[in-house]
């Protein structure tokens, strides 16, 4: 194939794999637990396996597809409903898909021989090929090796075609099933087309046909195109008006699949070659009725979907950004507009382009939205392999499938989610006797759904597992030094469970000595503050743990507060703002050796923060009772920042900082403000813990002196 | 120039379907995701040739064949059948159906190409 670059395509392949292997494992899993599968989760399987096996095979992986086609194979005997459907399938099925992903990957490395290929699926064909023939599966695997080879020549017809396509790679392997199916072509397979002249000659080689008696003889005499050389067979033919199919050929079985039917259609031909021709049937009975019309308004939808790189809306975002910008330097530069009636008309018009590009922005926005069901999908298959090889009994749930998430924090966020569904499998649930012995259902389970809520998502992990001990927890943090007694003591429950999250709870002995849970868990919080989120944590002892994921709905634009302090002006992302206030005297306590302020609010005690100290700028006011403090939390965790005041509220289009520059502590990123000066964004997770460190060496210094 | 419609579910052998017929000189090829949309397509422009996929969610190749001849515009215009299977029974269905031919997938290039000139130059 001149200019054609397979491997451009195979990546291509490899991505739209990943999606039917996770649609048709989803169905499976489903399968498995309802043990029915209806005509229509049989149409979609087979689908699914189908394009697989098709795809594969355009990208040349000749080994996946010949695989896979055996799947294809029990796919399509069961939406036949020629073969009954048996619970037991499921798992050979899901099994073969794991297999198929494992071919996949190997033949896309070029790692996979035909060795490797046999040791891989000698079992499982055994399994399936025992299913297609309507047996039960007794449990094979030990004879598999020899009859498997006889079996594959039988039914690999499919793959001559592919054989021919890759017949570069592997074709001594492939020779076997050609030289067997040659035989039986020669026999007598085909007689039953003999009144047709066309099928005869080119049967099984040819690459295209046409119904026509004309365009088939003008294939004939077309010379072959000198792209390729294309040796020896027409590969293709021409009908001519094909009056001689048999009704046998075509209406008898009007749904069968062209691919899976094969063994069946040979045996047919088998038993009675020379059965005269008849008639062929009318058109429309071999048509197939679509009944899967209700779904077609819904999926047309999805018709008209193209797919974009995400570098694309990024850039796209940064113009609009730009374009932001340039607005807000626009209406700055009005006020050198000396006639009034010319400046309030053109800032009439500017405010009306603000809100062009807002819409904008907005649409942009959408564009990168996806539903959370692309991030679902993923577990029921993680779940399932997991409390399979542990031996628990997990109900996997999930609510809101269609709240929408932006598309780049996916990535950002599947990896924490992930780790504490494994988490949660492995230490949180308990096995079924465990369960029962404690008076619950043998079944555990694991709720995952997610919300919009004050421009916020939020996502929550819910396990009805054996909870953490707190105390235990506790007590390994006292232990290995990472808070002493005094912070122990002021400890609230939930402080107590977060602990999990800290670095030094993290490592696997740690953890399977005290309760459980908390392997790489501040690898989770590490993963969830870098897309700007926050995490929480309930959890009852024997009742369960609940994690709670806050996350901004985008990464992209962030609504901020300009403060001031001195000279300086900062931005605070509104979404970390409890509340602003003008301190009285009382509300301050001095703690330490007197630097240390605290704020008294409705009885809690929040640590205050002044920034000026902070960034090293010279501010308007000392006295805290002068300028503003701003209330903020990220977590569970709360400060104070004390600013001289603050200006207003705007979006701002967030910068990377570490990008153009470095990254700063108390800094999370920056952005272009409206005269085109560069505004920096207050990273307040990073400001908390600094404020933490600060207040832990003072603990330290008091308890030491 | 011919304009052509492929359909087919897999966005991977839409771009080699449309890779190839570039190469073949046909450069005016829509994309149709499955039956509906490809349907859908065909009405709002009127193609030269339609090469289409057979199992497709939504509306197979098969029955989207059968909904074109329906439609005035296509009753007598070339329409290939993409399949990945050679047997005579597909054969048969794609005639019935009211396909003017058949191509197998995996497809070559070239012999895509020879077909379509084929169908094309009549």
């Amino acid at each position: 194939m001149a200019g054609f670059d397979i491997s451009k395509y195979r990546e291509m392949f490899v991505e739209e794999a990943e999606e039917l292997f996770e649609s048709a494992d989803n169905l499976l899993l489903e399968a498995e637990n309802t043990e029915t599968l209806s005509d229509e989760q049989m149409g979609q399987l087979f689908r699914d396996v189908h394009t697989l096996k098709g795809s594969g095979a355009s990208v040349e992986l000749a080994l996946f597809a010949e695989f896979t086609h055996d799947v294809e194979n029990l796919m399509d005997k069961l939406r036949n409903h020629d073969i009954e459907f048996i619970p037991e399938m499921v798992e050979t099925l899901i099994d073969g898909l794991d297999v198929m992903k494992e071919l996949l990957e190997l033949e896309v490395a070029e790692e996979l021989t035909r060795d490797t290929f046999t040791q891989m699926t000698t079992e499982l064909l055994v399994d399936l090929r025992a299913y297609i023939n309507g047996e039960s599966v007794v449990s094979s695997k030990k004879e598999a090796a020899v009859p498997v080879e006889t079996e594959t020549s039988t039914e690999k017809k499919a793959f001559d075609n592919f054989n021919q396509i890759s017949s570069d790679t592997d074709s001594n392997s492939f020779g076997f099933y050609d030289d067997d199916l040659e035989k039986k072509k020669s026999s007598n397979s085909y007689g039953f087309f003999a009144d047709d002249q066309n099928i005869m000659e080119n049967d099984d080689s040819e690459a295209f046909g046409f119904f026509d008696d004309q365009l088939q003889e003008a294939a004939k005499v077309a010379p072959d195109l000198p792209i390729r050389d294309y040796e020896e067979n027409d590969d293709f033919g021409f009908f001519d008006d094909m009056p001689d199919i048999t009704p046998e050929s075509t209406s008898d079985q009007p749904i069968t699949s062209e691919v899976a039917n094969q063994p069946v259609v040979q045996e047919v031909k088998q038993e009675a070659p020379t059965q005269a021709p008849t008639p062929v049937a009318p058109v429309k009975k071999s048509v197939r009725k679509p009944k899967e019309e209700k779904a077609t308004s819904k999926k047309s939808a999805a018709t008209n979907n193209i797919r974009v790189n995400l570098d694309k809306i990024d850039l796209l975002m940064n113009n609009v950004g730009d374009l932001v910008i340039t607005n807000a330097m626009l209406t700055q530069f009005t006020t050198t507009i000396e006639d009034n009636k010319v400046r309030s008309s053109v800032l009439e018009r500017l405010e009306l382009l603000e809100r062009h590009i807002r819409d904008m922005q907005d649409s942009i926005m959408s564009i990168r939205m996806v539903p959370m069901e692309s991030i679902y999908s993923k577990f029921p298959k993680v779940v399932r392999d997991i409390s399979k090889k542990l031996g628990k009994k997990i109900d996997f749930k999930h609510y809101g499938d269609n709240v929408e998430i932006d598309k780049a924090m996916i990535e950002g966020l599947t990896d924490p989610l992930m780790h504490i569904v494994r988490n949660s499998l492995d230490h949180g649930l308990e096995t079924p006797e465990d369960r029962v012995r404690t008076g619950k259902d043998e079944t555990g389970s694991i709720t995952m759904s997610a919300e919009q809520a004050n421009g916020q998502m939020i996502i929550t992990i819910k396990d009805d597992g054996a909870g953490i001990d707190t105390d235990k927890v506790l007590a390994k943090c006292i232990n290995n030094g990472s808070i002493d007694e005094n912070q122990a003591a002021q400890m609230t429950d939930n402080d107590k469970a977060m602990l999990i999250f800290g670095a030094g709870v993290s490592t696997a002995d740690a953890v399977t000595d005290i309760s459980g849970r908390g392997v790489g868990m501040d690898v989770v919080k590490t993963n969830i503050h870098k897309l700007g989120g926050a995490i929480k944590l309930d959890t009852g002892l024997g009742i369960g743990t609940t994690i709670t994921i806050m996350l901004p709905l985008t990464l992209a634009i962030l609504d901020g507060l300009d403060i001031a302090v001195g000279e300086q002006k900062y931005i605070l992302p509104l979404s970390a703002i409890v509340e602003s206030l003008q301190p009285t005297h009382e509300m301050i306590k001095k703690i330490g050796d007197g630097t240390q302020d605290l704020l008294m609010l409705r009885e809690e005690f929040i640590p205050v923060v002044r920034i000026h100290q902070l960034f090293g700028v010279e501010p308007k006011h000392m006295e805290l009772e002068k300028g503003m403090l701003i209330v903020v939390k990220s977590g569970n965790s709360k400060i104070a920042i004390f600013i001289d005041e603050f200006l207003h509220q705007h979006q701002v289009v967030v910068k990377p900082l570490d990008k153009n520059f470095r990254s700063v502590e108390g800094v999370g990123a920056a952005t272009v403000r409206g005269d085109g000066s560069i505004g920096l964004i207050l990273d307040i997770l990073g400001i908390i813990e600094a404020q933490k460190k600060i207040d832990r060496n003072m603990l330290a210094t008091k308890n030491a002196s | 120039m011919a304009k052509l419609l492929i359909v087919d579910d897999s966005t991977m052998l839409r771009d080699m379907l449309n890779y190839a017929l570039n190469e073949g000189g046909y450069n005016d090829v829509v994309e149709a995701v499955d039956g509906v949309d490809g349907l859908e397509k065909a009405k709002n422009t009127t193609f030269d040739l339609i090469i289409t996929d057979v199992n497709m969610p939504n509306m197979d190749g098969l029955t989207l064949i059968g909904e074109l001849r329906k439609v005035p515009a296509y009753s007598a215009r070339p329409i290939l059948v993409l399949t990945t299977e050679r047997s005579d029974e597909m054969k048969a269905k794609g005639k019935a159906a009211g396909a003017t031919g058949w191509i197998v997938k995996p497809f070559v290039p070239d012999q895509l190409l020879k077909a379509v000139n084929i169908v094309l130059s009549r």
